[in-house]
């Protein structure tokens, strides 16, 4: 089970200008002291097309964590616009927080961004070359898209994933008949495709 | 009967793999596959039971869901008191949770449904222990224990009371486990599994008691579950899936020598669960019938893979209910509320149904006392395990016993408060927000918090602290709802694309990378450019490569300070040291060079004894040095070496004093090593004599001539220990003029080792202990001429035994001793052991016995009495909290010796001078501290008084 679970996330200062930071209220809760801090990073996603344009906005360590419930903002600047392509600059995108410990990624959380232009003129006829002054970020705060990721939490790194990324001994395998509809639908199951090895 | 089925209660669509009702009634919990994880949910059973609570909005329906297990949860129950909840499910983890009275509403964030948690159920314990898919869990009668069965084809028994210590691990089964069931009077607990088998074990030794597999020998493993029951007059376990002539049955196993002669038959497929109901009823009375003495009868119901529910009652032959096409999917889980008259089921199409019975169609229910008889009845007085709340209901069968038992309460009582349930243990958020409102906080919060920056540039935040985790109040916070952000643009228009979806889910290349990167020193800048390459912007790529660089150096930083901190510690131990032989002096003398005063005289030694031989060091000679001897009056020795010459031969003189009064004598050769007891003084010279006098400086023996250089003398009381530098030992009573040991080699222990000496001292029992450098410590033991080792610091059954529990207040000065003094470091350290949870209940137990048992004959053979005393007092706690029977009636019957004296009877009444019998006499109260063992006590006890009586 993780150790942390972020209990919520507030979304500051939205809508706003395009240029203004981005602010997160992260809380979370810890079950336990954490003897390494937690690293938060704010990744603005560039273009649907290509991870390329993925701007890691910033990251912060967040320590030190002892037990309990906690929460601090996290600030980070509007991306760089240079590195936007033009034609994705107007629309729809996303912006991801996730939390690693000790390298490994256990919670990603997404929001939508429609970026848009206030001005009706501007929003009848975009320029074809973005205005960012003129555009206006807005998240779509009330709906995010929280995926969990099993994680090793322990420093003892070979023992946790015997104990509980590995199957079971192959005599101890399920037949697949006494497992009916217990497998979460596919493409959506990271918590099994255990990538963190 | 009514029936409903609460379309609310669903896991939006999910299969839903169990489902208990809690013992007060009030609610409820089911368990099943969530969006991307195992999910557990609370339900309010009010909107279930009546029609206008289910219509009131006020009235909440979910209380709590609890989405942290990471796979699908296969098995929910509540513990008997409703304190917890345990669940296990297919991410091999057993979860105990445990309401937290502290917060308002909050809700799953990022969860699809948004309504808040009314309860806070929190995870206050995880089980790890099975490398399979847990599938069911059950709490034993008065939450002894809980089991957890796997598909890893055991059974994990957990100590409730000591989470999370595993009391057994029960193998035997060669397929998957797939059910688990107590037996109400708590002596078995029995398993259904997938190879054609149903285990019954015993809770005494947690051995099988029986194997059955007849009925089971045709049954394939086509059901998630088999979840057996045991009826509540514990007379009948029924199984789930078996067979008979080739139909679907359920298997009525009799606990009277565990007959298979009758099943519930008619249902079409395999059935996965059985319940029975919680109460025993007895024939409704009709208005005006003659009341008819009737048997009392169960009530049991059965779900199906067919989708049915058949509800039998044990008094007729045929069901009383059954029901068809309940649920599109097999049922898979079925509760009886605490009352008997209602029953919730669970299937795998997602959806519950709700039975509700009355009074006239299942009977009345007995009511507990009328249960308790029925018990009483069936299994007698004595039930077969006394634990915790049962054995307050054992009867005490002497007076005696009665009056231990009362001194025990009464002694008890002051620290009562503190009696270590497992609540006073969990967890509990408390408020550390003082007076201020969440709301202020959060306003200035970013002005607020405490951001640094690391060496490498990084920021870093200090999050602030909103609720801690202690076992303190329950002074509410307010509530974190989630904000709602309203949005100016129409949701419509943010069109979802799939290109973006699959980034909520996918993990970027980029997010790992920053911090694993760096470790790879040796990266190619092509591997660099790779890595980085989603992160297009130049102060990322920076950002990574500083990274790698100062994270080396901090590495090779700390690895530096690891030295020197490795360093400092041995340096602190070497100083250490004098301390530790300080403490050692009111038992025997140092090593003669920690209290060398002076070392400016380093003549060689003129003695030509070979070099090959010289096993052990010697002290080299010096100008003069002085030692104190003995505690009872600061007593000095004084040595001066080479004070005159006369005719050629160098004269030494040795002066002694204690409070004023003092001797001196003069010795022709230069000593090495002088050392006294309150009685004797003894001096080790260069030319290889000993010289021993008495207290007032007179000679007791002429010289002794040595047949090496001496390295090591001692003296307590009249003995005189020496230890050669040809490593060889002799132990003296200079009184009795007699050798206890004599010239005994080292040879046995220092052979095949690297070890040399480190420490010898004389015990005042005249016991010559060794340390070695290896950290062994041997004494040797002249009746039976051997080096007997007493201690051992790699010993690692040390470092595991956790006997703290069996050690009271009183006994610390009884430690005190020889035995303590070679180890008693060891002993704090293997305190520590309790901490390794790792180390299995029965391991650890046998591991302290063992230790238990080698301290006592370590004491013995030390000839140390009070040692003796404490360990067997320790011994005797350990077994009786333990419950080793037969070895504590073997240190009884000891103790206690024969009755009737007969001349052939080699039995001592004394151990290192203590009476046996008052040995028995301070040990029969830790005895009778346990109810258990009332009848040994009671057996000794009379045997005792009538020997006093003769």
């Amino acid at each position: 089970m993780a150790k942390v679970q972020v209990l919520n996330v507030a979304v500051l200062d939205n809508p706003s200008p395009f240029g203004n930071p981005f602010q997160f209220e992260i809380t979370f809760e810890c079950m336990e002291d954490l003897p390494e801090d937690l690293e938060w990073k704010i990744i603005y996603v560039g273009s649907a097309e290509s991870e390329e344009y993925d701007q890691v906005l910033d990251s912060v360590l967040v320590g030190p964590v002892p037990a309990g419930r906690h929460m601090f903002v996290f600030q980070a600047d509007a991306p760089n616009t240079g590195l936007i392509p033009e034609s994705d600059a107007v629309g729809v995108t996303v912006v991801l927080i996730t939390c690693t410990y000790r390298g490994q990624e256990f919670i990603r959380i997404g929001y939508y961004v429609n970026n848009e232009y206030t001005d009706p003129e501007l929003r009848e006829n975009p320029p074809v070359k973005p205005n960012y002054t003129q555009l206006q970020r807005n998240i779509l705060a009330s709906n995010p898209r929280v995926t969990r990721f099993h994680i090793n939490w322990e420093a003892t790194l070979d023992k946790m994933e015997d104990s509980e990324n590995v199957d079971p001994a192959p005599n101890t395998m399920l037949p697949p008949t006494s497992m009916p509809s217990k497998a979460p639908p596919l493409g959506l199951m990271p918590d099994n495709s255990m990538d963190c090895l | 009967m009514k029936l409903l089925k609460p379309s609310w209660v669903n896991h939006n669509g999910k299969p839903i793999f169990s489902v208990d009702i809690h013992p007060d009634g009030t609610k409820f919990a089911t368990g099943g596959q969530g969006e991307d994880s195992g999910k557990v949910v609370i339900w309010n059973m009010a909107p279930v039971l009546r029609e206008e609570d289910e219509k009131n909005e006020n009235i909440p329906k979910l209380l709590c869901q609890m989405d942290n297990h990471l796979a699908c949860v296969n098995c929910v129950r509540w513990s008997n008191n409703g304190l917890y909840l345990a669940s296990g499910g297919d991410d091999k983890l057993v979860m105990v949770w445990k309401r937290a009275a502290f917060i308002g509403p909050s809700t799953v964030f990022g969860s699809s449904s948004k309504l808040a948690n009314v309860e806070q159920w929190r995870c206050v314990m995880i089980l790890r222990n099975h490398t399979g898919d847990v599938m069911d869990v059950a709490w034993s009668p008065h939450d002894v224990w809980l089991a957890s069965c796997s598909v890893d084809n055991t059974i994990a028994i957990w100590n409730a009371r000591k989470f999370p210590e595993i009391v057994m691990t029960l193998k035997g089964h060669t397929g998957l486990v797939k059910g688990l069931t107590w037996d109400p009077v708590g002596k078995y607990i029995a398993s259904q599994a997938d190879d054609h088998s149903l285990k019954v074990w015993r809770t005494m030794d947690w051995q099988l008691e029986t194997n059955i597999t007849k009925p089971f020998s045709e049954c394939g493993g086509t059901t998630h579950v088999l979840r057996l029951s045991w009826s509540p007059d514990g007379q009948y376990l029924v199984s789930a899936h078996a067979m008979n002539n080739s139909g679907p049955t359920a298997q009525i196993i009799e606990r009277d020598g565990w007959k298979t002669n009758m099943d519930f038959v008619g249902h079409r497929k395999a059935v996965t669960v059985v319940k029975f109901n919680p109460k025993i009823f007895k024939k409704k009375q009709k208005n005006g019938s003659t009341p008819k003495p009737s048997c009392p009868y169960c009530c049991c119901a059965v779900g199906s893979k067919d989708r049915s529910l058949s509800v039998w009652l044990t008094s007729l032959k045929r069901p009383l209910v059954v029901i068809h096409d309940l649920f599109d999917k097999s049922i898979m889980d079925i509760t009886w509320t605490l009352n008997g008259l209602g029953l919730l089921v669970c299937s795998m199409d997602g959806t519950v149904a709700f039975l509700d019975f009355s009074q006239d169609e299942l009977g009345d229910p007995l009511n507990e006392e009328e249960k308790n008889a029925i018990h009483q009845n069936i299994y007698g007085k004595s039930l077969a395990i006394m634990m915790g709340s049962q054995l307050s209901s054992t009867i005490i069968e002497n007076p005696e016993m009665l009056k231990y038992q009362q001194e025990r309460q009464g002694n008890q009582n002051p620290n009562g408060a503190q009696a270590s349930g497992p609540e006073n243990q969990t967890p509990k958020l408390t408020n550390v927000l003082n007076g201020e409102s969440l709301e202020d906080i959060r306003k200035n919060l970013l002005k607020k918090q405490v951001e640094t920056r690391t060496a490498d540039g990084r920021r870093r935040i200090t999050p602030l602290c909103i609720a801690q985790l202690d076992t303190g109040g329950t002074a509410a916070v307010n509530s974190i709802g989630m904000k709602s952000n309203l949005l100016l643009t129409s949701a419509s228009k943010i069109e979802p694309m799939k290109a973006l979806d699959s980034r909520f889910t996918e993990r970027s290349k980029a997010t790992p990378g920053v911090t694993s990167v760096p470790l790879t020193i040796g990266i190619t800048p092509l591997d660099r450019v790779k890595d980085s390459s989603s992160v297009k912007e130049p102060k990322g790529k920076d950002e990574t490569s500083s990274d790698s660089e100062d994270k080396i150096v901090v590495k090779s930083m700390t690895k530096r300070k690891g030295e020197m901190e490795g360093a400092e510690v041995v340096e602190k131990r070497k100083k250490g040291r004098p301390r530790k032989d300080a403490k050692m002096m009111p038992i025997s003398q140092p090593f003669p060079q920690v209290t060398f005063l002076l070392s400016t005289d380093k003549e060689p030694s003129r003695l030509t004894t070979p070099v090959a031989l010289l096993k052990l060091p010697t002290p080299s000679i010096q100008k003069s040095f002085s030692t104190q001897v003995s505690t009872d009056g600061v007593t000095y020795l004084e040595v001066e070496n080479e004070v005159s010459v006369v005719s050629g031969s160098r004269l030494s003189q040795l002066k002694w004093s204690r409070e004023g009064r003092e001797w001196d004598t003069l010795l022709p050769s230069r000593i090495i090593i002088a050392t006294g007891s309150s009685d004797v003084v003894a001096v080790a010279c260069e030319d290889r004599t000993l010289s021993v006098f008495t207290a007032c400086g007179r000679r007791l023996i002429p010289s002794i001539m040595l047949p090496a250089p001496m390295s090591a003398l001692h003296c307590s009381g009249h003995f005189v220990m020496a230890l050669t530098a040809s490593a060889t030992l002799s132990v003296w009573d200079v009184q009795k003029q007699t050798a206890l040991v004599k010239n005994e080699s080292l040879n046995p222990i220092l052979s095949g080792t690297e070890a040399t000496v480190s420490q010898s001292f004389l015990t005042r029992q005249g016991v010559a202990v060794v340390s070695l450098s290896n950290g062994k410590t041997y004494c040797f033991n002249s009746s039976l001429e051997t080096w007997n080792l007493i201690a051992d610091k790699q010993d690692s059954l040390v470092q595991c035994t956790d006997f703290r529990s069996c050690v009271s207040s009183q006994d610390a000065l009884g430690s005190m001793g020889p035995l303590a003094l070679t180890q008693g470091r060891n002993l704090s350290a293997g305190r520590l052991a309790s901490r390794l949870s790792s180390t299995p209940h029965h391991l650890q137990q046998g591991m302290t016995l063992a230790f238990l048992e080698k301290q006592l004959a370590s004491a013995l053979i030390l000839l140390s009495a009070s040692e003796y005393r404490h360990w067997l007092l320790i011994y005797a706690r350990f077994l009786v909290n333990e419950g080793y029977e037969l070895r504590l009636r073997e240190l009884c019957q000891d103790l206690l010796g024969p009755v009737h004296k007969s001349s052939s009877s080699s039995w001592e009444t004394t151990v290192l001078g203590l009476r046996k019998r008052d040995l028995l006499t301070e040990v029969l109260p830790v005895i009778g501290q346990n109810l258990r063992f009332q009848r040994l006590f009671t057996e000794y006890q009379d045997q005792l008084e009538l020997l006093r009586l003769k």
